[in-house]
This record gives structure tokens, C-alpha cells and sequence, in this order.
């Protein structure tokens, strides 16, 4: 006969970033199953998008996860733009590029420094949001919003980046490689980190791809596969990057994968840097007066590699103004389904940490 | 001449024995008052310390530089209603938080604090046998948590209260053994070789101790840090509390005050245990002129290892409990074991 307790991890809990809700059946400090609730975060955004224009849905697309919004726009307008046949000015794509990676790294200095959080380590956390509140200057002073920024458009951006945008990235892109050398140093020199991630939360490759598990998860247990390398989109197919994969499949390994992508995400940015041409940042097919006005129609499904995974979009136009059906494939939701196959038989301690390795945006979770 | 003695002499007209009770009164008011203001220090410059470490600023609206926030914080606790679990076992809830502040003040009654200038020496306690007075008291501590923890019936509180138990077994022992190892060290003098008492007293030990006992023997220092770490236990080793699993461990269901007064228990952890370190590895209060400074000596050198206390508390990633229990039981009681042999021989030799 086994002695279990029932513990509530969530919905209100200091390490289930976000809200969901974990009910976990211990034994003494032994974790015996997972039972994950999610809902608690559901706005029912694919429903309203159904309801206004297409231009109007963005906003929505950024409060899926909110910690990176500008790849869910991206995607968004990824999908409408190859419905309604928008061409987009090369100078917006390069663009939407740099905005895309600022806020890949933007998101993964939450990621990182909730692991520290989650590890009870309080310090990282404040260094990686110091970070990310500068790229969050530079979102403000492109689009005028912190973190949901609106900055995308139907047919380019909301606003051709400046000078002093310009000028605000690169300080950023130099002083960032030193800053996140000093951060990962910090968590890394340290032999109780190691102890608390190295082997911990084991996902086989087999098992991650039955559950559709995408992103770092999926290339820290051993599987390259990146959109943004395997169906390229914008220009990634004309900057040299190199996606990180670990052999590990653990806790540490996923750790180390996101660490590697934000290097590489620096190193797309200073390409794109170089290679931003001039020319218009919007398609006038798609001006202010006329943005009400465009119509779609067909199926359309594309994807990108946002920060937690494959997230893709699907819309169906039925020739109208507004969409049929909007629906979002989103990375986190698969991700996190896979935890209890990950902790089972692992401590309470490493349950705590295997979540923040996952790191799953309750907001695209739930949608 | 001691602080007690002179208020003692100074209130003769009352009778011998109304007066030496009212000096002792009067002489716990004075320490505890000390011992309440370094707190408030030490917690503000915790606070400073951190923040500057995480890149923040820290308390700077109350007061000039911020310096009365904690005073601010603590009429916010007080004024906070206590919001209580329904089925709580009552009085066991209530009793928690005041055994572990009442332990905390006892035990700094018990330090010997050396002498300062017109004052002489401020030791409250002049026992034979504060040593175990002591470590009594220190054991008195866990029990509060226990109760805490148990009587709220929350897994939460629960799965906290076995973590710092099972933690508080595994430490105790080895920082018991290496207090052992203190005692049979200063059983002798290594000035004339010969037998003294007083090692059972915390302030024999000090008057003893001209060559630190940290430098005879370096691993009961290292055995006694980890232990009095353990048992302090702030932020990489709170296992009781584990803020990101057990939300807070054995206080999930205090709140106002009595959150408060566990918060200041453990703050007085620190503080006590950097005082014992430095009294029992560190010198005390000895060096030179210490018949008119010696108190200083000793507050610095706790001062310093709280400092340090706060750098580990703010840097490290929590330890998983079955690799900290590990270590208390698997490497730290063999090391004690064997500082124990090795301080048995040292006297020995230096007879």
C-alpha cells in the first residue's frame, strides 16, 4: 500500500510562471503523476479574431505569449499577407527580422532568469530583466508599447525605423555579449546548479516527437529542427546562423541550447544590420485608409519559430473582410503536455525546475 | 568590573537584592535594545546589499536613504490582519512564531560580548555553563517550526516541516561534535599547558581562545560554518521554506506579524550564528587593548561573516534536500568525527 498526497502546484504559485495548475501526486518528496489543468489564461482569442477585421486581430496575436510578441504577429500577419497576396517591401522584412530576434532574446531573458527564480535564485532574475528592459525601450520607441507592441502591420511595419532606433540596437547588440557572458557565467560557475539540472527531467527524442514538442525542448534532446532553418521565412535563408543541438535531452541541456540560441540570435542581428536596405516600410496596397478593406480568401497555414517552438497559424477567408476561422498551433501547449512524462519519479525540487526549463507562457497555452 | 556590577553598585540604596534583580533587568533591556537596533541595521543593510548586487537600488523613500523602512514595514505587519487556516490547531498555531522569537532573544542574552571601554564587560549570563545553555536553547528553535508547520494542516506547511526536520537532525550532530572539539581544545591552555576550567562557558572559551581556534583547527571551522548555515537556514539552504516549491514552506499560512516574527527569527539565525562562529573559531572578543575594546573586535568580526552569510544567501541556487542531507550525514559527521580525534591529540601534544 502506498502512502500519496495530493499538492496543488498552481494556480497561484511562485514558480508556475503564468497560470496553470499542476496537481501532483507525492509520495513523501517523490513525485508519483502530474496532472496538468489549463484554462485559466483562456480569453478566447481565436473566437474574437473571427469577429473584426484582419488588421484588427494583431493585437490579439500579441497577448498569446505575451513575452514575445513580436514573433506571434509576425506570424499572424505571415498567414494573412499570403492569403490576400501582399507583397512586403524588403527593407519591412529585413526589419521585421530584427524586431523578431530582439524579441526571441527578449523572451529568453524572462526564460533564464526563471530558472535562476525557480532554482532560488533570486539574482539572475534581476540582471536578465535589466536586459530586457532595454530591448523594451527600444520596442517603446519604435512602436510605442513595452511588451504588447503592435508593431507589425498588414504589408510591413507601423513605423520605418530611425536613426536613433538604429544606433539604440547596436548599443544594445555590444554591450549584450558581454552582459550575457556575465549572466550564464553566474548560474553556471555555480556546482549546485549543475546538481539541480544535469540529468534531470529526461525527454527521449521518440517521446518528444509523439507529443509534438518543438523548439529548444525538442533540439536539447537531440533533434535540429528549426523553422527558420527547415522552411525559411523572411531572409533567414540569407544570414548565416547555426541552430544549437543538445545531446543531453535534460534539464541542463535545454539550458544550455537556449543560451546558444541567444548568441546566435545576436549574431542574425548584426547581420541584418548590415544588410538593411532602403527603400519604402509598408506596401501602399495596404495604407491606413485602405486597411479595413482587405479582403481574403482560401486556406492559409504558416509557421514560425517563436521563442518557445513551432508556432503556426491557421486562416481560412471566406472573400470577406474579416476571417472565417483563425486557429493557432501553439509550441507551448504541446510542450507543456509533455511534463508529466518528463517528472515521473523525480523529486518535488526537480519537478519545480524541469517546469522552468520548459517555460511555458500560460497566455499561448490557453489562447 | 562589569556593566552589571556597576549598575548593580549605582542602585544599592535599593537593598542587595531588589538592586542585583533590577540591574539584571535593566542590563537584558540594554542588550536587547543593542542587539534590536544592529537588527534593524543589519536587516537594512541586507536589503542595500542585495538590491546593489541585483542591480537595483534598494529602500530609499523612507527616511533619509530609506533607513527607517524597516520601521515602516513593521507598523505595516502589525497592522496587517492575521488571516488564520480554519482548521488550525490553535494554540500550537500561536505558540510557533513566539517560541522561535523568544529562543532567538534568549540565546543572544547568552553571548559573551566582551569589554567595552568605561562600560567593562557587557555579558548578561556569567554561568559556568552557557556552552550548553546555548545549544539548548538553539534546539528549542526547531520545535517552533515543527509546531508551526504541523498544526496549520497544510501539505504545504507539512512537506516544509519534514525538509527543515530532517535537515535539522542532519546538521545537528556534526555542529555538536565540532562544539565538542571546542571544548577539549580550551580544556588546556597552550600558554602554560595547564588544566583550566571554564570550558564549558562561552565566555571561558574566549578568555582561553589567544590563538583563534579557527586556525588550530580549520576543519571544525569549516564543519561548524556549514552546520550553523544549516541551521540559519537563509535563502540556498531554506529548505524549510523553499519559496519556489512550497511557496513558503512551514510559514505558507502566517501572515501580519506572526510572519513577521518568524521572518525576524530567521534573521537572528544569522546574527546569532556569525556570533558564534566568531566567539567559538574566531577569537571572541580577544586582540589587543581588548579590556577597553573588545566588543568592537567581536562585532566586527560577526559583522564580516554576516556580510558573507548575505553574499552566499544572494548567489546561490537552492540545494535539492537529499543532496543537502547527503552532505551533513555522509561527508560533514566522518570530518567531525575526525576534527574530534585530531583536537584530542592536539591537547596532548601541547601538554
Amino acid at each position: 500500500m502506498s502512502h500519496w498526497i495530493e499538492l496543488n502546484v498552481g494556480p497561484v504559485h511562485p514558480s508556475t510562471h503564468g497560470i496553470y495548475r499542476f496537481r501532483v501526486k507525492l509520495n513523501e518528496e517523490t513525485v508519483e503523476d502530474v496532472d496538468i489543468t489549463i484554462g485559466y489564461l483562456h480569453r478566447n482569442a481565436e473566437k474574437i479574431c473571427e469577429l473584426s477585421y484582419f488588421v484588427n486581430n494583431i493585437i490579439y496575436f500579441d497577448r498569446m505569449d505575451y513575452i514575445d510578441a513580436m514573433n506571434m504577429e509576425l506570424a499572424y500577419l505571415r498567414a494573412v499577407e499570403t492569403l490576400m497576396d501582399m507583397e512586403v517591401p524588403e527593407r519591412a522584412q529585413w526589419i521585421r527580422m530584427i524586431m523578431a530576434e530582439l524579441s526571441r532574446i527578449a523572451a529568453r531573458m524572462v526564460g533564464i532568469g526563471a530558472v535562476g527564480l525557480d532554482l532560488g535564485m533570486l539574482t539572475p532574475f534581476f540582471h536578465t530583466f535589466h536586459e530586457r528592459e532595454k530591448i523594451q525601450k527600444i520596442f517603446t520607441e519604435a512602436s510605442g508599447g513595452r511588451q504588447e507592441v503592435n508593431y507589425m502591420s498588414i504589408g510591413g511595419v507601423y513605423q520605418d525605423f530611425n536613426e536613433k532606433i538604429i544606433n539604440e540596437i547596436r548599443e544594445f547588440i555590444s554591450q549584450f555579449k558581454g552582459k550575457l557572458e556575465e549572466m550564464v557565467k553566474m548560474l553556471l560557475d555555480s556546482e549546485i546548479f549543475w546538481q539541480r539540472n544535469e540529468g534531470i527531467g529526461i525527454l527521449e527524442p521518440e517521446v518528444a516527437l509523439d507529443y509534438g514538442v518543438t523548439g529548444p525542448m525538442l533540439r536539447a534532446s537531440g533533434i535540429g529542427y528549426d523553422i527558420r532553418k527547415d522552411s525559411p521565412y523572411l531572409f533567414y535563408d540569407k544570414v548565416d546562423f547555426e541552430v544549437p543541438v543538445a545531446k543531453t535531452k535534460d534539464n541542463l541541456g535545454r539550458f544550455l541550447v537556449k543560451v546558444e540560441e541567444l548568441r546566435q540570435s545576436i549574431r542574425i542581428i548584426e547581420q541584418c544590420l548590415a544588410k538593411l536596405p532602403d527603400g519604402p516600410y509598408f506596401n501602399p496596397k495596404a495604407k491606413k485608409s485602405a486597411m479595413l478593406l482587405l479582403k481574403g480568401q482560401g486556406d492559409v497555414f504558416t509557421r514560425v519559430e517563436s521563442e518557445s517552438g513551432e508556432f503556426g497559424v491557421f486562416i481560412r477567408g471566406d472573400g470577406g473582410v474579416k476571417p472565417y476561422r483563425v486557429h493557432a498551433r501553439s509550441p507551448s501547449f504541446k510542450n507543456l503536455a509533455v511534463v508529466p512524462e518528463m517528472t515521473r519519479g523525480v523529486l518535488i525540487a526537480d519537478l519545480i525546475a524541469t517546469i522552468a526549463s520548459v517555460d511555458a507562457v500560460a497566455g499561448e497555452v490557453d489562447r | 568590573m562589569s556593566l552589571l556590577v556597576r549598575i548593580h553598585q549605582w542602585l544599592s540604596f535599593l537593598g542587595n537584592f531588589t538592586s542585583l534583580g533590577l540591574a539584571y533587568i535593566l542590563q537584558t533591556i540594554f542588550i536587547l535594545i543593542f542587539v534590536g537596533i544592529s537588527f534593524v541595521a543589519l536587516i537594512y543593510i541586507f536589503r542595500k546589499y542585495m538590491a546593489r548586487i541585483q542591480r537595483r537600488v534598494g529602500p530609499n523613500r523612507v527616511g533619509k536613504f530609506g533607513l527607517l523602512q524597516l520601521i515602516a514595514d513593521l507598523f505595516k505587519l502589525l497592522g496587517k490582519e492575521s488571516i488564520m487556516p480554519e482548521r488550525r490547531d490553535d494554540m500550537a498555531y500561536k505558540l510557533a512564531p513566539i517560541i522561535v522569537i523568544i529562543a532567538t532573544m534568549l540565546a543572544f542574552m547568552l553571548l559573551p560580548f566582551g569589554n567595552l571601554a568605561y562600560f567593562g564587560s557587557l555579558a548578561v549570563t556569567h554561568s559556568k555553563v552557557t556552552l550548553i545553555l546555548m545549544f539548548g536553547i538553539l534546539s528549542i528553535l526547531p520545535i517552533g517550526e515543527i509546531l508551526g508547520g504541523i498544526s496549520t494542516k497544510s501539505n504545504y506547511a507539512l512537506l516544509g516541516t519534514m525538509r527543515a526536520v530532517a535537515k535539522d537532525i542532519s546538521f545537528e550532530i556534526p555542529m555538536m561534535i565540532s562544539v565538542l572539539a571546542i571544548v577539549i581544545v580550551s580544556s588546556r591552555s597552550y600558554v602554560t599547558g595547564g588544566a583550566i576550567t571554564g570550558g564549558l562557558s562561552l565566555s571561558g572559551i574566549v578568555a582561553n581562545e589567544i590563538i583563534p581556534y579557527g586556525i588550530i583547527e580549520p576543519l571544525g571551522l569549516l564543519i561548524f560554518f556549514i552546520s550553523m548555515v544549516a541551521r540559519a537556514s537563509y535563502s540556498p539552504f531554506d529548505l524549510g521554506e523553499s519559496d519556489s516549491e512550497l511557496i513558503s514552506g512551514y510559514t505558507t499560512e502566517y501572515s501580519g506579524m506572526r510572519f513577521g516574527l518568524f521572518y525576524v527569527g530567521l534573521f537572528g539565525m544569522v546574527y546569532l550564528s556569525s556570533f558564534l562562529i566568531s566567539i567559538l573559531y574566531l577569537g571572541g572578543s580577544n586582540g589587543p587593548f581588548d579590556h577597553y575594546v573588545g566588543f568592537i573586535y567581536l562585532f566586527i568580526k560577526t559583522d564580516i561573516l554576516v556580510l558573507i552569510s548575505f553574499l552566499i544567501w544572494v548567489t546561490l541556487p537552492r540545494i535539492r534536500i537529499d543532496k543537502f542531507v547527503n552532505l551533513g550525514w555522509k561527508y560533514l559527521l566522518p570530518l567531525s568525527m575526525i576534527n574530534l580525534v585530531y583536537a584530542g591529540l592536539f591537547v596532548l601534544y601541547i601538554r
